[in-house]
């Protein structure tokens, strides 16, 4: 430490960074949010098109063999362009669920479907009962003869309604509905009978549902990962979609500040520009720094995930804990400083306010991270 | 030499060389500075080794380390509880000499600082004239090959254990405020200066301020050419900023508070670890404290590539006073009453009778009331961020 970028990583900022700022306007993305689709299918192409759908999978897979670095250099440039396209649900959940757990052969299929930009996923693991635990699990799954038959519900679903596949958990025997222990993950076509889903916008502009399994019917091979063991098989993966989250939120809130200084710096009231008062100035310096705190520790928990440092998972709670507190402080006072029109839907100023809540409830709150935090 | 093995031999010197009753001052220390007479001790031992200013260029005393090598020097140091040493000498005037003096006066004044017979501090700030610099009337009127400076500074640390003054005098009074400044060197034994004292919140003397009247300096004692001083002092206070690291100071505390934690109990018998409301206060300054420890490793990355991490050090000499406070405050919440003692006698290092309260409460108020300097000296937090606001937002 500390972090000095390889060229293709300094590459990947750069080429994404200016993609986006060509083609991903705020007018046409809102143009895209009323949609029913609530994404583009022509820009999910091209990020395939890009390499970036692949950029995170191992080389012999077809992927480009990334980690958390890469991750999070994505995902900042789409928090900075606000971009919709579920990259965090179809790729580093899904994604990298299926690439650490699936069979050999629905391992290829779907990798190739994801990366080639063609398949859409879902992570179904939360349950009304208790969204704060992702180990409270009622749904069941049964063993037959030749497979699994799975009976429950699941909520709040992200990218559930354009998701050709879903990854359910469900308890397989008699472990209690909170057990770390005993939850499985299974792969789960939209077509199988028995599925239901109940579809919705999220505040944020993207689509979510709830997810009714009834009596669905599996082969043996849609289970991901050894059987009772899904929670140990997915932390990693949860860090890394706290990485991709927070880096999201880092380039939001950067979007955010640069959006307050410019509008602060044209805005005149009492014959002045409303940033020559210092109320103003310190309060933007105050969102500045929450930033760069945020940035010194996201940059090192991806850094210590790669490379397999014993504190990692102790900064990943840090970092979200800290995402939490600074992405509040710079969405609140970016509205703030704006006045009337950062409450208005026209303007892009409260959809990254909207984004940056979405994130802070997103894999625990604050508050829980920052009591894992110091149990670790 | 791979820097563990660097580390094995810092530790194994502190061990040897960093006797109980200096370290014991090191441990008492409540505000940047230790006891003065261990610490000058200390300091001695440190030259001795050659050891005294790892910073500096070795052609001028150095020790040549790696940035990374002075970082572990200076983290085994305060974990071993070294005290501190003053920074106005070593840390401030020593880089300025390097960079605006003379081939005499780096020759004369350098060695000085090194073996600790000079003793330095900083005459900036005025009664008129603090966040406001530049405002500064104390002036220096050439006569002969002299100056006679007249008037007064203020918030002088360590004036009372110093024989030397680096000072900011106006020598002009045309054009801009800071066209009109010079940088001089006075020998404090000169007539017609005196120092008087400012006893601090927590009733020791750390301040003073000190008085000119027509003290006589010789002309060759400016530091870069006359009406020039505000750029010599301006890098200073750069250095000032960017040189310290609030690292090491928030894990000791953070270290103190676990102590304490793990001791003291709370209204309802508990351990305040075992707090929830305390734990999360806690668990918030702690995470920001982390965050500051990779932005501290970002400005020194960023110092080893070559460049200048520029606005990020004013980030950290803020964040690092503010979240040094909320560890302050989280003490004094503990230790309750027992904050209460004043007891200057027993915080003093040679201390040998019987003390009040829990050892690990007997700084913390003195601690707490003090660094609420922090947050005040080397450029306030306000004129901090009237400088991010300017330099990075462009505001």
């Amino acid at each position: 430490m500390f972090i000095e970028y390889s060229e293709e990583q300094t590459m990947l900022h750069d080429s994404a960074d200016k993609y986006l700022r060509e083609n991903y306007s705020f007018e046409n993305r809102q143009a895209t949010v009323k949609q029913s689709r609530g994404f583009s299918a022509e820009q999910w192409q091209m990020f395939a098109d890009l390499g970036w759908l692949g950029m995170t999978f191992e080389e012999e897979a077809g992927g480009f063999g990334g980690g958390a670095l890469e991750t999070m250099i994505l995902c900042e440039q789409f928090g900075k362009y606000l971009v919709l396209e579920p990259y965090l649900e179809s790729v580093v959940l899904v994604g990298g669920l299926i690439s650490v757990g699936a069979q050999p052969a629905i391992k290829e299929h779907y990798l190739s479907g994801l990366m080639a930009g063609e398949l859409q996923g879902a992570l179904a693991y939360l349950e009304e009962g208790n969204v704060a635990n992702p180990h409270y699990v009622e749904t069941k799954a049964e063993v037959t003869g030749d497979g699994y038959v799975l009976n429950g519900s699941k909520a709040v679903v992200l990218n559930g309604p354009e998701a050709d596949m879903f990854l359910v958990s469900a308890r397989v025997g008699d472990s209690s509905i909170d057990a770390k222990e005993g939850i499985s993950l299974f792969v789960v076509d939209k077509s199988r009978q028995g599925l239901h889903c109940n579809n919705y916008k999220t505040y944020d502009g993207r689509s979510a549902c709830e997810l009714q399994l009834d009596n669905v019917a599996l082969n043996a091979d849609a289970l991901v990962g050894e059987i009772g063991n899904a929670s140990a098989m997915a932390a990693p993966i949860f860090s890394r979609a706290i990485v991709a989250v927070c880096a999201e939120a880092v380039g939001a809130m950067d979007a955010l500040l640069e959006a307050t200084v410019d509008y602060t710096k044209q805005r005149k009231q009492f014959g002045q520009s409303i940033s020559s008062f210092q109320v103003l100035r310190h309060r933007m310096v105050d969102m500045y720094m929450e930033i760069e705190l945020t940035r010194s520790l996201l940059m090192a928990t991806a850094w210590k995930l790669d490379n397999g440092s014993e504190d990692a998972e102790q900064c990943v709670a840090a970092l979200k804990a800290k995402v939490g507190k600074a992405g509040r402080y710079v969405s609140h006072n970016a509205i703030q400083l704006h006045g009337g029109i950062g409450t208005t839907d026209e303007f892009s100023v409260g959809h990254y306010f909207k984004r940056l809540a979405a994130i802070g409830v997103m894999f625990g709150s604050r508050d829980s991270h920052l009591s894992r935090y110091m149990q670790a | 030499m791979t820097d563990n093995v660097f580390r094995e031999e810092v530790r194994a010197f502190l061990e040897e060389s960093l006797t109980p009753d200096i370290s014991r001052a090191g441990e008492l220390m409540t505000s940047v500075f230790a006891d003065f007479d261990a610490t000058m001790k200390w300091h001695r031992i440190l030259h001795a080794k050659g050891w005294i200013a790892p910073d500096w260029p070795e052609e001028y005393g150095g020790t040549g380390w790696t940035l990374n090598q002075r970082y572990i020097f200076q983290e085994e140091c305060k974990l071993a509880n070294a005290p501190a040493f003053p920074a106005m000498g070593l840390q401030m005037l020593g880089p300025m000499l390097m960079h605006h003096g003379t081939a005499e006066q780096k020759d004369y004044y350098l060695p000085r600082i090194l073996s600790g017979e000079d003793m330095w501090c900083q005459g900036y700030s005025e009664p008129g004239a603090g966040s406001d610099l530049a405002s500064l009337i104390t002036s220096a009127v050439r006569d002969g090959d002299d100056y006679l400076i007249n008037g007064s500074k203020i918030w002088t640390s360590y004036a009372q254990h110093s024989n030397m003054i680096f000072c900011l005098v106006r020598t002009s009074k045309e054009g801009r405020p800071q066209a009109g400044i010079s940088f001089i060197l006075v020998d404090m034994a000169t007539e017609g200066l005196k120092v008087e004292p400012i006893v601090g919140l927590d009733g020791t003397v750390e301040q003073c301020q000190v008085f000119f009247d027509n003290v006589r300096v010789p002309a060759v004692n400016l530091l870069g050419a006359e009406n020039q001083g505000w750029d010599v002092a301006k890098s200073l206070l750069e250095f000032e900023r960017g040189g310290h690291n609030f690292t090491i100071d928030h894990k000791k505390q953070m270290a103190k508070i676990s102590k304490q934690a793990a001791s003291q109990q709370d209204a309802d018998n508990r351990l305040w670890q075992d707090n929830p409301v305390f734990s999360s206060k806690l668990a918030d300054v702690a995470v920001d404290a982390l965050a500051l420890e990779f932005t501290e490793l970002r400005v020194k990355g960023a110092f080893e590539a070559g460049g200048n991490a520029g606005a990020l050090s004013s980030l950290t000499k803020v964040m690092g006073t503010e979240i040094g406070q909320r560890f302050n405050e989280l003490s004094v919440e503990i230790m309750g009453e027992h904050a209460l003692v004043k007891q200057l006698d027993a915080i003093q290092p040679g201390y040998e009778g019987d003390s009040i309260g829990p050892d690990c409460g007997l700084t913390t108020m003195a601690e707490y009331i003090n660094n609420r300097a922090s947050t005040i000296y080397g450029g306030s937090a306000e004129i901090q961020r009237d400088i991010i606001a300017k330099r990075v937002l462009r505001l």
